[in-house]
């Protein structure tokens, strides 16, 4: 292990912002009902709740790789709850909260998780009915930036009202893709959204590795796309600059960046580990005392939208719709070898067939090797 | 596996037009805008310019730019941001100035426009087709040239299509517009002007699956596509042979029945290809061929290609290509040889 470590930088803090980081206003909060409130605060729960349990399943090994989004929640949320029905949205691997917001089942993100075919998963799990077009998910960065520009093309060539958010991150911001993207919406002014869910990390590349621009904000100044910069742990700024966003891109205004300012409290994932990269506990000790959801609750009981019985309740709630879930997952049989040549092209090709067969006669414990004439295998 | 005039016989063949191979990209793309809202032609030059090969002539005076969108210059913009209108359900078809330009977009290519379709488990087509022109021959320079078309055959989940005359071009094309998966198709610049022949004016569409026997033989199997069909029919010519030449057109996926039973019939087998060697699809063709096929052959099989080289200069680049006396030395070297 090498003895040099990061040392980290602080990002500037002139960002937008509603909620302070004692949950205390300093401006006026968007227009939001105290059920709709409450729909937030319950997803930041659920949130925690099922990455918690699919961190465990994960240890355990039930589940090969998972992203937390632990910390961050505030981004993705605000986005997504800015968003209609309708709307599509293209997301990487740390916006749990967007997922479940829209309704997304619980167990279709485990499976996702436990390595089955889609195809499986579509066939085995009671599926979520979402209101809103997710993407699958990206782990290659930067490139649903370019494919969501893409989307929203296709709206404004359309003159749909749809509007396409994407989620990326700090890392992505120096991927081709992002740039194609980003010109992409700025000369074809399109219906997108694109978030920058800046946590400041990229695995073990710290933001000042990344980019020597001041802020990820400004690169969009580059293609000629208006953009905004706020407090990413704060679910209210988030919110309001999305919702404004998206009802520019609604009424032909165009596209808008916005990054969100926040940090990643744990590691990259489950194969990652900081301490090798990370210098100290003090970013950490500073960045808890914005968590998002701590800063949001301390705002909802100070307004008495929550009590602790109703707190309970939601926990409750989502420890047995958690459990649920994961019980929906662990009944899953594993998909058929099969499955792989499945979705390939339409139609089947002789390789298609020829290997189908060749896998089938292995797992049969027979040679699959005895065909010498292309015409199958009888023997 | 069938001749091309077979297989566009059920086609009006009353009506029609004298076109060379790039006028006919230039009336299919106008035929299939034209018929369905959902096709959009994006690239860079190919508006007002109407392409730098002038295929794309005309189109955005009739469509407007809705349909035909002037890019900037970007081929991983051109190919992401139309795999984004693929899952929308647009059909766009993107055009890549030259396939020597295309590696940029290679992300895009792999993770989203081939794999999309297994990814979602079918819920979400890719249905584009990317056109390019490929090949060299043409005293461009080197990144104008190539013929790479193994990346793309080695990629599941796309198809690769290579037309070699005019009327094929047309149905190919089509087809592939038409079709519901994400096609590579190859457009052999060399010979985009250098032919012409009555092509039908109404639309039709060719099967993207199957090879086409160029000539019919029972002495050698000659296997070839693109821009060297035209190199093995005059090759043929001289040869002490009765060579059976067959136009593979679909590269992926191959048409592997045609091959093989073009091969027990003669024994022999000859692969003309303008690529690299190594790893060329002759190089698969060749395995298919001993894998499936090692009874029926008189010889081994022999691979006139290009070398494992960069794409040479002007001055010397007709001495890279294949060309008839490449061809017809292999063919006489199979024909030449004894167990």
């Amino acid at each position: 292990m090498s003895q040099e470590t990061w040392a980290e930088e602080r990002p500037p803090e002139d960002f937008y912002r509603i909620l302070g980081p004692e949950g205390e206003l300093q401006r006026d909060v968007p227009e939001l009902a105290d059920d709709e409130l409450l729909g937030l605060y319950r997803t930041f729960v659920a949130t925690r709740v099922l990455e918690e349990k699919m961190l465990n399943m994960q240890r355990s090994g039930e589940v090969s790789l998972v992203a937390q989004t632990l910390g961050e929640e505030a981004t993705p949320l605000g986005g997504a709850a800015a968003l209609q029905p309708d709307d599509w949205m293209f997301y990487t691997y740390r916006q749990t909260p967007a997922l479940l917001h829209w309704d997304q089942s619980m167990a279709e993100i485990i499976a996702s998780a436990t390595g089955h075919e889609p195809e499986t998963i579509a066939e085995q799990l009671e599926m979520g009915d979402s209101p809103m077009n997710f993407s699958p998910d990206y782990t290659p960065i930067g490139v649903n930036v370019t494919n969501a520009v893409g989307s929203a093309m296709a709206d404004a060539f359309n003159d749909r009202e749809t509007v396409t958010m994407v989620f990326t991150g700090d890392g992505s911001t120096s991927e081709g893709s992002f740039h194609d993207g980003m010109n992409f919406a700025g000369v074809f002014d399109v219906p997108a959204v694109i978030v920058c869910q800046n946590n400041q990390w990229a695995i073990s590349e710290p933001s000042q590795r990344q980019t020597a621009s001041e802020t990820i904000a400004q690169k969009a100044n580059a293609y000629g796309v208006p953009s905004e910069r706020v407090d990413g742990n704060d679910i209210f700024a988030v919110y309001e600059k999305a919702r404004e966003a998206v009802e520019r891109a609604r009424t032909g205004g165009g596209a808008t960046f916005i990054e969100c300012v926040t940090y990643r409290m744990g590691a990259h994932n489950t194969s990652d580990n900081p301490d090798r990269y990370r210098d100290d506990s003090e970013q950490r000790d500073y960045w808890k005392d914005r968590d998002p959801v701590d800063r949001f609750e301390t705002y909802l009981r100070s307004e008495g939208i929550l009590d602790d019985e109703t707190d309970k309740a939601i926990h409750d709630e989502i420890d047995e719709r958690v459990a649920d879930a994961v019980e929906q997952v662990r009944s899953m049989s594993n998909s058929e070898p099969d499955r792989m040549f499945d979705h390939i092209l339409h139609g089947e090709s002789w390789h298609q067939r020829h290997q189908r067969e060749e896998l089938q006669r292995e797992l049969n414990g027979k040679n699959p090797f005895i065909d010498f004439t292309g015409e199958g295998f009888d023997e | 596996m069938s001749s091309i005039q077979d297989r566009v016989a059920d086609v009006n063949t009353d009506n029609t037009e004298e076109m060379n191979l790039v006028s006919a990209v230039n009336r299919t793309l106008h035929q299939e805008l034209a018929r369905d809202s959902s096709i959009r032609v994006l690239g860079y030059d190919i508006g007002p310019l109407g392409g730098v090969y002038r295929a794309t002539e005309g189109l955005l005076d009739e469509f407007g730019n809705k349909r035909v969108i002037d890019t900037p210059l970007s081929e991983n913009g051109i190919v992401g941001t139309a795999a984004g209108m693929a899952m929308r359900g647009e059909r766009p078809v993107p055009e890549i100035e030259f396939m020597g330009f295309f590696y940029p977009a290679f992300g895009q290519f792999m993770y989203a426009v081939a794999k999309m379709y297994k990814r979602t488990g079918g819920e979400i087509e890719m249905p584009m087709t990317i056109r390019m022109p490929y090949g060299g021959g043409v005293k461009a320079l080197e990144y104008h040239q190539e013929s790479t078309e193994s990346y793309f055959v080695h990629t599941p989940g796309v198809r690769v299509v290579c037309p070699s005359t005019p009327s094929q071009t047309k149905g190919l094309l089509a087809a592939s517009i038409r079709s519901d998966d994400p096609v590579i198709f190859l457009e052999p610049k060399k010979i985009y002007r250098g032919m012409t022949e009555p092509v039908p004016t109404d639309e039709y569409t060719l099967s993207l699956n199957e090879a086409r026997i160029v000539r019919e033989g029972s002495d050698v199997t000659l296997l070839t596509w693109g821009a060297m069909v035209r190199h093995a029919k005059s090759a043929v010519a001289d040869v002490d042979a009765d060579v059976e030449i067959i136009d593979l057109c679909s590269l992926s996926p191959l048409d592997v029945e045609s091959i093989l039973e073009s091969v027990s019939k003669t024994g022999r087998c000859v692969i003309l290809h303008e690529a690299r060697r190594t790893l060329g699809l002759g190089a698969e063709l060749s395995a298919l061929i001993n894998e499936y096929a090692l009874d029926a052959l008189k010889a081994p099989i022999k691979r006139a290609t290009g070398y494992d080289v960069h794409f040479p200069g002007h001055d010397i680049e007709d001495d890279y290509l294949p060309d008839d006396d490449r061809a017809r030395y292999a063919i006489e070297a199979v024909m030449s040889y004894e167990f």
